[in-house]
C-alpha cells in the first residue's frame, strides 16, 4: 500500500472524471456552483470511503456472481443513511445538497471503485482508495464549477466578480458543462501526452 | 508505460453457471443477508432520525405560512381538496379570518416544487414561499430561490382568467431560460387562487 502512489493516481493519472470518464452524469449536472461542486465532491468522497471500506470487508463473503446485486443494496443503504443523518442533524448542509444526495446512488465511480479497487484489496488500502478517488473528483468538479461560475454568471462562490451582464451565460447551461468537460478532459490528456503517461 | 485496465475478453470465459443446489442456497443466502442487514441498519438510522427531520419540516412549513400570511392561527381546512393542493389552512388572528394558506405542489423543469401560498379573503396572493424544489441551481433556482421573484405574484387574483407564464392579460414575468420553472410556481399559485374560489 503506498499512498502517495494512490493519490497521484485519483488526482492524476487515473482521475475518475478525466481519465476514466466516470460519474459524468453528476459532473454535467451539478458544476453551475463552486458550492455545489465542494458539496457534492465531498458527499461523494465520504460515501465512496464508506461504501469501499464495507465492499472490501464483505469481499470473501459475497460470491462473485451476486456481487453487483450485493454492491448496489450496499451502496444504496449507504446513500440513504447518509441522506437521513444529514437531513436529521444538519439541515442546512442538506437544504443544499438535498438535490444532489439520491444521484450518488447512480453516480457509477462509486460502483466502479467498488468493483475495481475494494473488491481486491484490504479494507485499509480501499479506504485509502476511496479517499484518494474521491479527491480526485472533488477537484474536477471545483474546477469546473469555478471556470462555469465565474464566466457563465460572473461570480466565484457566490462573490460578484463582474456585472452578470458580461457573463456567458449559455456556460451554466448543460452546454456549457459539455463544452467545459471536453476542454478539461483535452488538457488532461495534452498532459499526459507530455509526461509520456498517456495515449497516443 | 503504466499497465491499463484489461480488457474483459483476455479473460479466459468461465465455465457455465454451476446449478448445485448447495451453490444456488449460498448465493440466494448471501444476498438475502446482505439485504437483511442494510434493511435492518436503515430501520434503525430511520427511526432515530424521523422524528427530527418531521419536527424540522414542521418548522419549515410553520416559517413558510408565516412568511406568506401572518397570523395567529392556521386552522387546517377539511374537505376535499383540488388536484396539486395537498392542504389548505384557514388563517386567522384573534378571531378574525384574514385569509387562506394553500399548500401546493406543481412540476417544476426537474422535480415537483412544493410552496406554500398565501390567499387573502378577497382572493388575491398575499405571498408565495417555496418550500422544497429540486431545479437547477443557477438556472430555476432564479425562480424558485429569489425571493424578489416570487414577490411579483403579490396582488394578483383569478379576475383576469388564470395567471399565464410570459404571455396573455392575467401574466407573470418569468426567467429566461427557466420558463418551466416559472411555469412551476405559477402552476402552484394557480392551483391555490382555484382551491381558494372554490371555497367562496
Amino acid at each position: 500500500m503506498n499512498f502517495g502512489k494512490q493519490l497521484k493516481e485519483g488526482i492524476i493519472t487515473q482521475n475518475p472524471v478525466l481519465v476514466q470518464l466516470l460519474g459524468m452524469c453528476s459532473t454535467l449536472a451539478i458544476t453551475t456552483s463552486v458550492a455545489n461542486g465542494i458539496g457534492m465532491g465531498v458527499s461523494v468522497t465520504i460515501i465512496l470511503t464508506l461504501s469501499n471500506i464495507f465492499i472490501s470487508l464483505l469481499r470473501k463473503i459475497i460470491p462473485d456472481q451476486v456481487r453487483i446485486a450485493a454492491y448496489i443494496v450496499v451502496i444504496a443503504g449507504f446513500v440513504t443513511m447518509v441522506d437521513l443523518i444529514l437531513q436529521a442533524y444538519f439541515e442546512e448542509l442538506a437544504a443544499s445538497l438535498g438535490v444532489f444526495i439520491p444521484l450518488i446512488v447512480v453516480n457509477c465511480i462509486i460502483l466502479a471503485r467498488a468493483e475495481s479497487f475494494a473488491s481486491k484489496h484490504r479494507p485499509l488500502a480501499a479506504a485509502v482508495d476511496g479517499i484518494c478517488q474521491g479527491l480526485g473528483y472533488t477537484l474536477v468538479l471545483v474546477v469546473m464549477s469555478a471556470i462555469r461560475e465565474l464566466l457563465g454568471a460572473g461570480t466565484l462562490n457566490g462573490v460578484e466578480v463582474f456585472p452578470s451582464e458580461y457573463a456567458v451565460q449559455m456556460l451554466a447551461l448543460p452546454v456549457g458543462g459539455f463544452l467545459t468537460l471536453g476542454f478539461l478532459i483535452a488538457l488532461m490528456q495534452w498532459a499526459r501526452s507530455k509526461t509520456g503517461q498517456g495515449g497516443k | 508505460m503504466s499497465k491499463q485496465v484489461q480488457p474483459a475478453a483476455a479473460k479466459p470465459q468461465k465455465a457455465s453457471l454451476s446449478m448445485d443446489p448447495q451453490y444456488i442456497g449460498r448465493l440466494v443466502g448471501t444476498l438475502t443477508g446482505v439485504c437483511l442487514v442494510v434493511a435492518l441498519l436503515l430501520g434503525i438510522v430511520n427511526y432515530v432520525t424521523k422524528p427530527l427531520i418531521d419536527a424540522s419540516q414542521k418548522a419549515k412549513q410553520d416559517a413558510a405560512m408565516a412568511r406568506v400570511l401572518p397570523a395567529d392561527e392556521y386552522i387546517p381546512w377539511e374537505g376535499t381538496l383540488p388536484e396539486h393542493v395537498t392542504a389548505l389552512y384557514q388563517a386567522s388572528a384573534s378571531g378574525t379570518a384574514l385569509g387562506w394558506v394553500a399548500e401546493t405542489s406543481a412540476s417544476g423543469s426537474q422535480g415537483i416544487i412544493e410552496m406554500m401560498v398565501g390567499v387573502s379573503m378577497d382572493g388575491r396572493v398575499t405571498g408565495v414561499s417555496v418550500v422544497s424544489h429540486s431545479e437547477t441551481p443557477n438556472i430555476g433556482s432564479k425562480v424558485v430561490d429569489d425571493q424578489s421573484v416570487l414577490d411579483r405574484f403579490i396582488g394578483m387574483s383569478h379576475e383576469g382568467g388564470e395567471i399565464t407564464v410570459n404571455a396573455g392579460t392575467n401574466r407573470f414575468d418569468g426567467i429566461s431560460g427557466a420558463t418551466y420553472s416559472s411555469k412551476g410556481v405559477a402552476a402552484g399559485v394557480n392551483a391555490a387562487l382555484a382551491a381558494v374560489g372554490q371555497l367562496s
